[in-house]
């Protein structure tokens, strides 16, 4: 029974998966394994083997078989009551159950990716130092002792061209060089997941199905600049990639990964986890460290930058997880394959978190600069419901939104900041037809107020003011002076905030005003939301050319305020009605305005 | 240095300077709300953002962005313009526009901007916040509505005040400044946060309605309570005191002050002050013309002067100016010719006058306040240095929290200073301080830490051979610190590049003397730390001008008789005539009932004060005095800095200055006149006294001068005594309340709204041992007396120690005390 001849069964453990069951499928397929004595039956060893998140979690529990003779086959959606079906017909039978088989879509989502970063998650065993020795892991970081110095390992960097995914895009390599300057005895390297992004889940996948990768990205960043103290800031929603964390740092600690004269490298690292709060401007970088200091998150301003003066004023790199998460690849494959990657001004792959109104929702891994159509059509499948395409909000909440005119703007910094939203974190939220943009930028920017520090008075004041304005606008209570007093504000709170937050939390009604200023004066001058989502401004009526007489309406109501039979056209009967829109959600054929 | 352009001008500024920074510097104004030049930069308001060429598509905080080298900036486009009014607008949707009845209007700096911009539209309408309003806590009424977020109050509280009342909660529009739980403010009340807040969200409630800001005349003065020697800015209205009026440029302390420096006024314009003179008639005071007064005095002291000028002796505080002492010391020791002069009790002034003179040559300290923040260790005698000196305290926070500097605390007790970050408290027995400083010193010796040059100096082998007598083992066990303890603060303190010893003195630290001092002098001299930035030891004297007084010699000098033997002088016969000034030997010395049988002795007793206190009361003659809001004169503080106080009012009722008095009596009893202005007086001073040679008032200034001196080191061995322990008794320990300073702040209405009255302060476990809690009332015996008292149970107090503070007459506890560093005592409820 030799190791390579063995079957892997493969069980996706992330978030997504464990809350799908994913513990209980794995639970089974160990039972069945082991009572069937399937091992011995086949003649190979069967291991059963916890992966991270493959990014489709829509579809767990995902189990992916690899046998010899089949190949890589993938079930979705698997029950536990499944597995000794699966088993005795997969693996005994050898017949691959093709109606469990996931559908062709879930390939096509996962060959149109480039995985560089993700290469690890759903691959291999998070929980495993072994296994991530075998993918060459820790050889990033040899080398980087054992061949470079400090300052050639920031060169490789700076050539492969990798920018900070933590939102801002500033490039790594001069980042690390900045701190490597700042002369101090004692440096700080610091891992940024927080991931404060809502829909945003790239940061968590990664050390939950690869938290050794971080672990080294951050040696090496230690190394180069000097730094023999590293803390990964957690935000505490995250238990289980926590969890893995801990495990790997304490595996690290147990080997000689980790502490003093790691690994007979004469250079001493320690790392260690800090829980966050929960609040979004903690994963801001100075108030990130304010609240590991034990202060209340709230930004600081900078200059001083974190290199010179960071963490208890000492010098500090701050990166995001997705950033330190390529850091070994580029020194395993060099800095020329991965600036060969890319668009001209930004290298690599980036992971994006795409929900909203898509087919195929999750965590995409593609080559920047590949366009944001492609993004939602190749790779997710287009539009759910068959409904129309109207923009994708990029940049989390306080990206910007992208109309359907310029949907291939390849998604890289630049482009999209030109394009008025940003790269964020990677969030992409698709919005069809039914998605009114007012209400989105009053969406977002109802987070971005409430996530204030309350720090600096544009961001505590100017948001609320606001959002009062686009309150009254989705009220019907607007006037057309308010749009450029969005404008005006809008412009001027980003150039006058003191953090990030407050620096582009205007974009969503900056970008929507600019692509979309029309459904800003039909609110304002028709009172009308055009597309029937503002409820104030809706008529609460059924349209009877629209109307297919589906009945679907009259399911969905939950007060019977839909008159409906057979063959007829609904009618909404107002009295009853409390205005909550099911019936409006429910209708595929926008019959109801 | 770093050249730049702003608005055009071509400025050359430090490079650690902001924009703001330059730009005052080149004149140019540059509005601000949050900033403050004494804490860490903000940048919260954005009210200060500035155009910088170099930095494109941002507006910049010129209050916190560093200069750099060619930066050209602008200060006033138009896009700056509408950043500015748009954050003064959205401040104003929120701000109660509630002016007419804020105290701070005036001197609201929301206010002023406001005006400054013409901001007289809102194109936003919100409602205004509805929280709840403070006026429960005794000083200051906070009003969380009317806050702009500046950050300001928390800041100082944190960071110069180490207390931390208040934090930022919430996020959004929802945050807010709060204190823990949101319950009403419970802090040290020293005002910080009152004197930053740009607008009237923290206002003085003693000040509310008193007056508008724009009505009071400020005048510059020193504060007349503890030696720190804080400069202070009083808001007159009307010939009264109404207030004091921060002004951020004032002083090594910019402006900050204490609990009773700022609140602690009111006892000038008390409707408690004495307004006539008074003699007593058939056994009571009646009010009586000043002619009448001065004839009975000039009476009796020529009487007395003729039949034998020893039988003359005078008290006179060190709260008088220096013109004021040196004109008492001219009366008694020139024109009446009695050495018997002395304050304090005669024990409080020792460790200036008796300890650092033979230890340097000199009754001052050698270094200075500056020196707290420029050292590398810091020894403090006593956690109550904060109490006694708070406004030292604050250096004393700066230098931990900012500078890095290492605290050791020696002490008996806890207290705020051994709570700072990184403080290392070295715990003893109460009494076993000159032991331990002993101890220190040999181990010094011992690890061969000892600066070479030490060894020529005088006294060393003397010091040596005492030294060589010491246990480090048996001082250990008496004094219940650890040998390693002992040995690694020898090592610490020898091998620190700069060190600084800090020791306050007053009456409430009999123990603080010239014993402890010396030996304190011994661990400086012997590792060569003086002379030298950051190095040396600091005295903290208790009074106003307690450094005045050693400097002019209110002490006997020539073989007269100190504070004790004078009072026992009165009840012997040997004292005929006893001149108080300003002195409250009833209450605030050792040992009550001596000083009660001294007065009651029939000596004639002449007491001039400001107020009838327990000592006036028994006089035979009582003259009113102005307080230092009324004269001009100068003091000199802590670190040898002089300065000038000012006349803010005129005299209340008919007191005169005490040199006024003591001029007329000084010219009726020789005969030739005696006058002059202070200026004048203090002409005569330079030119008499060591170091003050240079002096003159015109060159006092607004800061004052730090006269210079010149010392002779001597290392002089000093035996420190085991403290002897009373089993089952408790050591109590007298000293000051941070709210009181001395027996005069319980004149101030302020300091007597935070402590109104005594209390004994002990620990958990006594306090468990005993049965009693917060606000019980216990009884407390020594073999002196006996005296009931309200217990506060803290954490600052090891167990079988306690503490009461000594500045009170009801609960006096001086009845129970007798001038010894510790006092044995029993408790029972
Ligand atoms: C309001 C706000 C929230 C942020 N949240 C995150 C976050 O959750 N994770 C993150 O990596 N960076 C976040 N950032 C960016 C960080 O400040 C910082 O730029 C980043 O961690 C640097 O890493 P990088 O250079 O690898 O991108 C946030 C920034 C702002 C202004
Ligand atoms: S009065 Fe002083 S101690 Fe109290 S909150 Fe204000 S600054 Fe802090
Ligand atoms: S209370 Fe005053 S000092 Fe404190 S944050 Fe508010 S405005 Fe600033
Ligand atoms: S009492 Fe002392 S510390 Fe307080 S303000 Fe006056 S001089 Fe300063
Ligand atoms: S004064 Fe500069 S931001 Fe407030």
């Amino acid at each position: 029974m030799s190791e390579n001849a063995a079957i892997k069964i493969l069980i996706c453990q992330g978030t997504g998966g464990v809350s799908m069951g994913a513990k209980e499928v794995e639970a089974e397929f160990l039972r069945v394994i082991a009572e069937k004595g399937v091992d011995a039956t086949v003649g190979k060893r069967c291991d059963v083997i916890k992966t991270g998140c493959r990014g489709l979690c829509a579809n767990d529990v995902l189990v992916d078989i690899i046998t010899e003779e089949q190949g890589r086959v993938t079930y979705d959606f698997v029950l536990p009551e499944e597995v000794e079906n699966i088993v005795d017909e997969h693996i005994v039978n050898k017949t691959t159950l093709e109606k469990r088989k996931a559908k062709p879509y879930y390939n096509t989502f996962v060959d149109q990716q480039m995985r560089i970063v993700m290469t690890g998650c759903g691959q291999i065993n998070p929980e495993s130092l072994d296994a991530y020795l075998a993918e060459d892991g820790f050889k990033a970081v040899e080398q980087c002792v054992k061949q470079m110095t400090p300052a050639s390992v920031i060169d490789e960097m700076k050539k492969s061209g990798l920018r900070g995914r933590g939102g801002g895009g500033f490039p790594t390599g001069m980042k690390w060089s900045f701190c490597a300057a700042t002369p101090g005895k004692l440096k700080y390297v610091i891992c940024n997941a927080d991931e404060g992004d809502p829909g945003a889940f790239m940061d968590r996948s990664i050390l939950e199905g690869d938290p050794y990768c971080i672990i080294e990205g951050m040696m090496i960043a230690g190394y180069a600049i000097g730094a023999t103290y590293g803390y990964v800031y957690v935000r505490a929603e995250y238990p289980l990639a926590i969890e893995r964390l801990q495990m790997a740092i304490d595996v690290c600690y147990e080997k000689g990964y980790l502490g003093k004269n790691v690994m007979g490298f004469g250079f001493d690292f320690d790392l260690r986890i800090k829980k966050g709060a929960g609040a979004f401007v903690c994963g801001e970088e100075t108030a990130l460290m304010a609240s590991i200091e034990g202060e209340r998150g709230m930004p600081r301003p900078r200059p001083p930058f974190p290199a010179v003066k960071g963490l208890w004023g000492k010098p500090t790199n701050i990166n995001n997880v997705e950033t330190f998460a390529n850091v070994r690849h580029i020194i395993l494959k060099g800095a020329e394959w991965y600036a060969s990657l890319g668009t001209e001004t930004t290298k690599g792959t980036k992971i994006f978190a795409v929900t909203g109104k898509v087919k195929h929702t999750g965590l995409v891994e593609v080559p920047a600069g590949m366009t944001v159509r492609d993004v939602i059509y190749s790779v997710c499948g287009g539009i759910a419901n068959n409904r129309k395409f109207k923009a994708v909000q990029a940049g989390g909440p306080s990206g910007g939104c992208i109309p359907a005119d310029i949907l291939d703007t390849p998604v890289d910094y630049d482009s999209l900041i030109k394009a008025g939203a940003m790269m964020g974190s990677g969030g992409l939220v698709v919005m069809d037809e039914t998605t009114c943009m007012v209400d989105v930028a009053r969406f977002f920017l109802n987070f971005t107020r409430d996530e204030s520090c309350g720090k600096c008075v544009p961001c505590r004041i100017g948001l609320k003011a606001m959002l009062d304005i686009l309150e009254r606008i989705t009220e019907g209570r607007g006037e057309m002076t308010d749009i450029d007093t969005l404008l005006e504000m809008g412009t001027t709170i980003k150039k006058a905030s003191l953090c990030g937050l407050g620096q582009t939390a205007p974009n969503p009604i900056l970008s929507t005003i600019k692509y979309f200023r029309h459904e800003y004066e039909a609110h304002i001058t028709d009172k009308r939301c055009p597309s029937n989502c503002c409820k104030e401004l809706l008529l609460w009526q059924v349209i009877p050319e629209k109307c297919v007489k589906c009945g679907a309406c009259l399911k969905a109501c939950p007060v019977d305020a839909i008159k409906w039979e057979k063959g007829q056209i609904a009618e909404l009967v107002k009295e009853k009605c409390t205005k909550c829109k099911s019936c409006y959600d429910a209708c595929r054929f926008m019959a109801i305005e | 240095m770093v050249n730049l352009t702003i608005d055009d001008k071509q400025v050359t500024v430090a490079k650690d300077a902001t924009i703001f920074d330059a730009a005052k510097a080149a004149g140019i104004r540059i509005p601000i709300l949050c900033h403050d030049k004494k804490l860490h930069p903000f940048g919260g308001c954005r009210m200060c953002l500035v155009e910088v060429e170099q930095m494109k598509g941002r507006l910049i905080p010129a209050c916190t962005t560093p200069v750099t080298e060619g930066m050209i900036v602008r200060t006033t486009t138009d896009e700056i313009m509408t950043a500015r009014k748009l954050v003064l607008e959205l401040l104003l949707l929120k701000h109660p526009l509630d002016c007419p009845v804020c105290d701070a209007a005036g001197d609201c700096d929301l206010q002023n901007l406001t005006y400054e911009y013409k901001v007289n539209a809102n194109k936003f309408t919100d409602e205004k916040f509805r929280w709840d309003i403070d006026y429960e806590n005794p000083l200051i009424e906070r009003d969380q509505n009317r806050c702009i977020h500046c950050g300001k109050c928390s800041r100082i509280c944190d960071e110069i005040v180490a207390f931390g009342a208040y934090s930022f909660v919430n996020r959004g529009i929802e945050a807010k400044i709060s204190t823990p739980f949101d319950e009403k403010l419970d802090c040290e009340y020293c005002g910080s946060c009152i004197s930053v807040c740009p607008v009237g969200a923290l206002i003085a409630k003693p000040f509310k309605f008193k007056a508008r800001w724009w009505a009071l005349n400020k005048v510059k003065s020193v504060c007349s309570y503890c030696g720190t020697g804080c400069q202070l800015t009083l808001g007159v209205k009307d010939n009264k005191v109404l207030t004091t009026v921060y002004d951020e440029d004032q002083g090594f302390h910019n402006g900050q002050l204490c609990s009773r420096g700022r609140f602690g006024y009111q006892f000038i314009n008390s409707d408690k002050r004495l307004t006539t003179p008074l003699i007593k008639k058939n056994g009571t005071l009646v009010p009586a013309s000043w002619e009448e007064a001065i004839d009975l005095v000039v009476s009796r002291l020529s009487e007395a002067k003729k039949s034998d000028p020893s039988s003359v002796a005078a008290l006179v505080t060190p709260r008088l100016t220096n013109e004021e002492l040196y004109l008492f010391r001219k009366l008694f020791k020139d024109v009446i010719g009695t050495d018997s002069i002395d304050h304090s009790a005669g024990y409080a002034h020792k460790a200036l006058t008796e300890g650092l003179k033979e230890s340097f040559g000199i009754t001052a300290s050698p270094s200075l306040i500056e020196d707290i923040q420029k050292t590398d260790l810091l020894l403090v005698l006593k956690s109550d240095a904060y109490e006694t000196h708070p406004v030292i305290g604050f250096e004393i926070n700066l230098a931990v929290k900012r500078q890095g500097v290492d605290l050791r605390i020696l002490s008996d007790k806890s207290g705020k200073l051994t709570r700072l970050p990184d403080a290392k408290k070295y715990i003893h027995k109460p009494g076993s301080e000159i032991l331990l400083v002993n101890a220190i010193a040999k181990s010094i010796l011992d690890q061969n830490l000892a600066d070479p040059a030490a060894q020529s100096l005088p006294g060393f082998d003397a010091l040596k051979s005492a030294l060589a007598a010491v246990s480090i083992e048996q001082i250990s066990a008496a004094a219940g610190v650890p040998v390693e303890a002992i040995t690694r603060l020898a090592t610490d303190y020898a091998k620190a590049g700069k060190a600084l010893i800090l020791l306050p003195i007053g009456l409430g630290y009999p123990g603080h003397g010239s014993e402890l001092t010396s030996a304190l002098a011994n661990l400086a001299i012997l590792t060569g730390k003086l002379n030298k930035e950051g190095c040396g030891i600091l005295i903290l004297g208790e009074k106003n001008n307690s450094q005045g007084a050693a400097d002019l010699a209110i002490h006997p000098t020539a073989g007269g008789r100190d504070a004790g033997a004078i009072l026992e002088g009165c009840t012997s016969g040997a004292v005929k005539v006893l001149y108080i000034a300003g002195e409250n030997p009833v209450v605030s010395y050792p040992d009550k009932a001596k000083s009660v049988k001294a007065l009651e002795s029939g000596a004639f007793v002449v007491v001039q004060d400001l107020f009838l206190t327990e000592t006036a009361q028994m006089a035979d003659v009582v003259l009113p005095v102005k307080s230092f809001a009324e004269k001009c004169g100068t003091f000199t503080s802590v670190g040898r800095n002089v300065q000038q106080i000012r006349k803010a009012i005129s005299a209340v009722g008919q007191s005169r200055s005490d040199r006024e008095i003591t001029a007329e009596l000084i010219s009726k009893l020789s005969g030739a006149a005696c006058g002059g202005s202070s200026a004048e007086i203090f002409t005569e001073i330079a030119a008499s006294t060591p170091g003050y040679s240079s002096l003159s008032t015109d060159s006092l200034g607004d800061n004052g001068v730090i006269y210079p001196v010149v010392i002779t080191p001597k290392l002089v061995p000093v035996v420190g005594v085991v403290p002897e322990t009373e089993e089952g008794k408790f050591a109590l320990l007298i000293g000051s309340s941070l709210y009181h300073c001395g027996t005069m702040s319980r004149y101030g209405e302020g300091p007597m709204l935070v402590c109104g009255e005594s209390y004994l302060e002990l620990g958990r476990t006594d306090a468990g041992k005993l049965g009693v809690s917060e606000g019980d009332t216990i009884k407390l015996k020594s073999a002196a007396g006996e005296l009931n008292l309200k217990v506060k149970v803290g954490t600052r107090m090891p167990e079988g120690v306690v503490f009461v503070p000594y500045h009170f007459e009801t609960s006096a506890i001086n009845s129970v005390t007798a001038g010894n560093p510790v006092t044995w005592v029993t408790l029972s409820r």
